[in-house]
């Protein structure tokens, strides 16, 4: 090893004894995010053999009725909140760096925040199964139901527990977008990047869009619980109906949202095992982007019964039936691949076919349901419950599998077995069948989902009797696929490198893996650049390409441009920290402790997340760097430091701003949506928040927006005088427009306990002030940094960034303002 | 359990259920076709050791994965839409129309006078063949939904709403419904039944249920128990002074064919086994158990309520 | 004229705002305003203008896309790593959202002229 590979082996080094857990690379955090991901899958399975046992026999008392509504509940949640999704993410971190020839992802804490987040929150959540206290509303908690009839703790731990991983989830989404559009290698345009970054780009826009209305949602469900605003109590004016559409735009979505990205591993293996390039690349590329449109046009399908307009159905059944069509020409681009190359065949390919065999019954039926009048039977039955299984195991868990088979060697160096492979294979296909298809017919004669058990002689006995035994089979098959990864394979020679003969980047990873992703980071010309560039591993390997080395002991990677992925930046990424740990833990206690109402825990554990944060985000970002300057190689030059829409980190204040914009218009349409379900709202007799005081605080909130443009403007003097002035008379005006907003409702006595109207004002008035308030605080990190010497005149990306907040910040104020003062006036 | 009654969707005796059965029997078909195809394509495709020309694929994909499921999709599309109107469409006017509501964890059901009285029961409708007939769905606490398989699709009962819902019955029998919509810990007992029958039958049911309970002598006994047991403060018999309306009408009890919204079938056996272990027999309903009632005082209970024909 | 990413989403963004103006015509005026016999004729007539609004727009993105994916005499798959096939790539791509958009659209459609009533 030379001088050069030993300094960025010391930079990437990971940290040995018990700092390796304040390790932030990708490939750590990847790797602990998948290990957790796939124990909650185990967890939800056995929570799945423990109902099918109770269902095995009618009229049987396994289970009593409250501890098999908490299972479902809990295996529902499980497998939807804290494996599906994650799992895509884990997977994400681990693997697209190494797929982008990247040295790790541009917010290596904040993926580690986003795991520390998920593990703390997802063991409180399931945690609460082994007191009797979890959750037994169903993964959807239909209100009034979770709302008023159900006092314990269950559904707050579901509310604020998995709230908290959303939020998790949110964050990941982030740093993935980021990831996929400026950190791929010089070379790789929009035409060559992998399949999977596209899906994972679609998929974490997705998530986006997707996840904020969920987290409105489950605002306002908690106000209600612990504050009695009254959004879905029928009584005072609330509507159920309100929880489940924002439920299901999530829940639709969401679907997908797991689907993708294990597609996107079978557009990863099939080429490979084909071997030659994906056929209809453009057409996948179609299907993804497609896909994630049409899938936010779906989301009423979960409530045709809920006594909807026909035409409402019917313009959802039209797009549930639309969003087959790309669904579709994915399936036949893999078949097309498969005809084309010479296959090689493998336990992987095993699996991937035997997710193509079971998803597209999934997909038949799924296009049955989407048909309404059939949908009037099939809901709520067990033909659904066969249905979404056919869909997530077909669809998500076998190509997950097959992408553990195909992977396995590039994580680990050692292959997994074929011949346990196969036995698991067989053994997990016939066992889901024998399990899942059966419950077609069970839901066809009449039996409803979600009970805890059933009446003898309907002729659902033998019918269950044969599914239980079936999910027994599907979990010998699991037994069997986790020992082929556990079981020791000291004797077991390495794998050799790449061992599939693959043609993208990740296969690059030498075995043993070394901590820093790729020794150069490649100019790509191809799709599969294993394949068709000539000496390119030598090339890498030598050092041949960009940032060989790491002269200063920092951690570096390339930024590129969007579309043509020309280098822009040398990107310094932090190295290993236990902060992100520490403000996880502390977040997740503001969510835990505020569960059980213990305010006071809550409070301090808020304030002590606050800190870290600040102090995470003050010694880790925005560095002034020693140069500006750097060569990274082949006569390369570029710049340390960049603001503005070429950095990552306006990138992601923006992206974040765009999931955070998504939530609060989700309040508004909440506000809307009881305007079109009442004769007169606002009620006649009700006093609103009144005119004057609301565009008072829209007026100001332009003001401190004006003040911060101003403020961006003046930074860039070398004396900072006037910046200051500038940006604390807008902290000033900041102040003013959050007292004005709240002196609204407040003059005006409204009482968001009385009546959903005032409640909806009251969540809006909220909501803004918590932003003012947040928007306050970066001001006065921006002074601060600017104090301190950390943002200078030239060195401006705070103030850029807090810019950018203000931007969407004006949007929230105004909207709110605007809402509430003139909506009356109209309605 | 009344083995006879069907809870199928298949088994139809209804016009919407049998257009609906009839859909699905040819979507399953089509389905089948079409996997059998593709994933004929994959396996073939897997095992074939022939490279196949890249021009050939294209065609595939752009056949195989675009044009034809677009138009099997189009097609299915419309015939699903064309189906909607009828289905959705409110019965005529005159027809009996019955309110149900939804109660944790049972059915309140009223049938509408042509004169604007309600005629009151519960956990049991009857339904008169031939004849379209309009429910006005509600709920009083949770989502509930309100669904008999062999009639037709099912329609939610969410709390502050009032949901429609058109059944027509072509053939008589008696059927199970169920409640559809998961609604706490007694969802899976939440059950009714219903008897389609003729319509002369269907006019003297009615006409009983109108009537209040006959009293005779033998039955004074047991009516006292009943009102000093305190079952009055829940339950109404109609002819007598208990007037409770938390818990079903019990006016014409003798005559239904289940307890416990048709969870047991409705034998004295069963209901001195409802009456003592209330909670084994269905966790979570607000009914008291009468433990304390000595075995002789469950008969004389169990006399009086079959009494109430 | 070189194109970016946000091209591809062009005519799936029309699908969207169509979608969206249907569905909330629809679900404002029934509530709102329809009468108890549900004639749906006002909605149906929005939805008709909203159709031929969004399909103008979708097609004129096809045309451009096609136009950038024929450029040139390269054919697929585009996978050169040059500005050219990158731009050609992305009009192809683009050119396909633009038919199912299209398609995704006109399935909107049908249901206003398959469906009369509020019912």
């Amino acid at each position: 090893m030379n001088e050069s590979a030993e300094r960025l082996l010391k930079a990437w080094r990971t940290p040995k004894g018990w700092r390796y857990w304040s390790a932030v690379n990708n490939s750590k955090i990847g790797l602990w995010y998948t290990i957790t991901a796939f124990g909650f899958l185990l967890f939800g399975g056995l929570l799945a053999l423990v109902m099918r046992i109770q269902l095995a026999f009618p009229e049987n008392d396994f289970l009593t009725a409250d501890q098999y509504n908490q299972v479902f509940t809990m295996h529902g949640s499980v497998m939807m909140f804290l494996f599906a999704v994650p799992i895509l993410e884990a997977i994400s971190i681990l693997l697209l760096p190494e797929m982008m020839g990247a040295r790790d992802l541009p917010f290596p804490r904040l993926s580690a925040y986003g795991f520390w987040a998920f593990l703390i929150g997802g063991v409180f959540v399931c945690g609460s199964l082994f007191f009797g206290a979890g959750p037994r509303g169903g993964w959807f908690m239909y209100p009034p139901m979770t709302t008023q009839y159900q006092t314990g703790v269950g559904a707050d731990i579901w509310l604020l527990g998995l709230s908290f991983i959303e939020i998790a989830s949110i964050a990941a989404a982030v740093e993935l977008i980021v990831g996929v559009l400026k950190c791929r290698p010089p070379g790789m345009r929009l035409n060559l990047i992998p399949l999977y970054a596209w899906y994972i780009l679609v998929v974490a826009v997705m998530i986006l869009f997707a996840f904020p209305p969920l987290i409105a949602g489950d605002l306002l469900m908690e106000l209600e619980r612990a504050l009695d605003w009254p959004f879905f109590d029928a009584s005072r004016g609330g509507d159920p109906m309100l929880w489940q559409h924002l439920f299901w735009i999530f829940g639709h979505p969401e679907v997908y949202i797991v689907f993708l990205p294990s597609i996107a591993l079978v557009a990863m293996i099939v080429p490979t095992f084909a071997r030659t390039p994906m056929v209809g690349y453009g057409w996948i590329v179609l299907a993804a982007v497609g896909t994630g449109f049409l899938s936010f046009g779906l989301w009423v399908h979960h409530m045709f019964t809920t006594g909807l307009p026909g035409i409402t159905i019917g313009i959802f059944s039209a797009a549930s039936q639309a969003v087959a069509i790309p669904t579709g020409i994915q399936i036949f681009c893999f078949i097309a691949t498969l005809l084309v190359g010479r296959v090689t065949r493998s336990v992987c390919l095993l699996f991937v076919l035997a997710g193509l065999a079971t998803f597209i019954i999934g997909g038949l039926t799924g296009v049955m349901v989407a048909i309404a009048p059939f949908d009037y039977q099939a809901h709520d039955t067990y033909f659904i419950v066969g249905h979404l299984h056919y869909v997530l195991v077909g669809g998500t868990i076998f190509p997950i599998v097959a992408g553990f088979y195909y992977f396995y060697p590039l994580i680990t160096g050692k292959q997994l077995s074929e011949r346990l492979g196969t036995i698991a294979f067989w053994l997990m296909m016939i066992g889901f069948n024998v399990s899942f298809f059966p419950m077609h017919i069970t839901g066809m004669i009449g039996m409803p989902r979600r009970v805890y058990t059933y009446p003898a002689g309907m002729g659902f006995d033998n019918l269950n009797l044969i599914s239980s035994v079936g999910a027994f089979v599907l979990a010998g098959g699991f037994v069997v696929f986790l020992w082929d990864l556990l079981r020791p394979k000291g004797g077991q020679p390495t794998a050799p490198r790449n061992v599939w003969n693959a043609g993208t980047l990740e296969w690059l990873a030498e075995v043993p893996d070394q901590p820093w992703g790729v020794r150069s980071i490649p100019i790509v010309e191809s799709r599969y650049p294993l394949w068709d560039q000539e000496n390119f591993v030598r090339d890498v390997d030598e050092g041949n390409f960009y940032l060989p080395d790491a002269e200063e002991g920092l951690r570096e990677t390339l930024v590129t441009s969007t579309v043509e992925a020309t280098p822009i930046q040398c990107l310094r990424v932090p190295g290993p920290t236990f902060l992100p740990m520490w403000a996880a833990a502390f977040t997740g206690g503001v969510f835990i402790f505020g569960t059980f109402h213990w305010y006071i825990m809550a409070g301090v554990s808020g304030v002590l997340a606050f800190f870290t944060i600040l102090a995470w985000l003050w010694t880790g970002t925005a560095i002034i760097p020693e140069k500006t300057e750097k060569n990274v190689g082949l006569g390369l030059t570029l710049p340390t430091y960049v603001s503005g829409p070429a950095a990552v980190g306006w990138w992601a204040m923006f992206i974040t701003m765009l999931g955070d914009m998504t939530a609060f218009m989700s309040l508004v349409f909440g506000y809307f949506f009881y305007w079109t379900v009442h004769e007169d709202f606002p009620p006649k007799d009700v006093e609103g928040p009144g005119v004057l005081w609301p565009l008072v605080s829209v007026f100001c909130a332009l003001a401190a927006w004006g003040l911060m443009l101003l403020s961006r403007k003046l930074n860039s003097r070398k004396n900072g005088s006037l910046f200051y002035v500038s940006t604390l008379t807008s902290v000033l005006m900041t102040f003013a427009a959050a007292g004005a907003l709240i002196a609204g409702p407040w003059l005006h006595n409204m009482d968001p306990t009385e009546h959903v109207y005032q409640a909806s004002v009251c969540v809006l008035v909220l909501w803004t002030v918590i932003h003012l308030a947040l928007g306050a605080v970066m001001q006065l990190y921006a002074v601060a940094r600017r104090a301190a010497g950390k943002m200078t005149h030239r060195f401006n990306a705070d103030i850029v960034n807090v810019t950018l907040y203000w931007h969407f910040m004006m949007l929230t104020a105004g909207i709110t303002g605007l809402t509430i003062a003139l909506f009356p006036l109209v309605s | 359990m009344n083995i006879s009654a069907s809870q199928s969707a298949l088994d139809f005796a209804g016009k919407g259920a049998e257009r609906i059965a009839e859909l699905f029997y040819w979507m399953t078909g089509g389905a089948i076709v079409i996997w059998i195809v593709v994933i004929g394509l994959a396996v073939y495709a897997v095992m074939s050791r022939r490279a196949h020309p890249v021009r050939m694929t294209h065609w595939l994909v752009i056949g195989g994965g675009a044009v034809i499921p677009t138009i099997t999709l189009t097609a299915l599309l419309s015939y699903g839409l064309a189906m909607l109107p009828e289905l959705q469409e409110p019965a005529p006017k005159g027809s009996t129309t019955i309110e149900v509501a939804g109660v944790r964890w049972w059915w309140r059901v009223n049938y509408l006078d042509p004169s604007g009285g309600r005629i009151v029961t519960a956990n049991e409708i009857y339904l008169p063949v031939d004849q379209p007939v309009e429910f006005k769905l509600t709920s009083e606490d949770v989502i509930h939904s309100f669904w008999i398989p062999s009639l037709g699709g099912k329609i939610d009962m969410v709390p502050g709403r009032t949901n429609r819902l058109k059944l027509h019955p072509t053939r008589e029998g008696v059927f199970h419904g169920v409640c559809a919509e998961f609604c706490g810990e007694a969802h899976a007992q939440m059950r009714f039944r219903v008897v389609v029958t003729d319509q002369n039958a269907f006019d003297e049911w009615l006409e009983t249920q109108s009537q209040a309970s006959k009293s005779s002598s033998e039955m004074a006994e047991g009516e006292a128990m009943f009102l000093s047991r305190g079952c009055s403060a829940c339950h109404t018999i109609r002819g007598t002074s208990a007037d409770g309306m938390v818990g079903p009408d019990l006016t014409h009890f003798g005559s239904r064919l289940s307890i416990a919204a048709g969870v047991l079938d409705n034998t004295p056996q069963n209901l001195a086994r409802w009456l003592v272990d209330t909670h084994g027999v269905k966790p979570g309903v607000e009914m008291p158990a009468f433990e304390s009632l000595s075995g002789e005082e469950v008969d004389t209970l169990v006399r009086y309520l079959g009494a109430l024909q | 004229m070189k194109i970016k990413l946000w091209w591809l989403t062009f005519s799936p963004l029309c699908w969207a705002g169509h979608f969206l103006a249907s569905y909330l015509t629809t679900a404002i005026y029934c509530a709102k305003f329809a009468s108890p016999e549900g004639d749906a004729l006002p909605v149906r007539i929005a939805v008709a203008v909203f159709t031929i609004v969004a399909l103008s727009l979708i097609t004129f993105f096809g045309v451009r896309s096609l136009r950038l994916h024929r450029r040139g005499d390269a054919t697929l798959p585009h996978d050169d790593d040059t500005v050219d096939d990158e731009q050609r790539f992305l009009g192809f791509a683009a050119l396909l959202l633009a038919i199912l958009s299209g398609i995704a659209t006109l399935y909107t459609a049908l249901v206003f002229v398959l469906m009369e009533t509020c019912h």
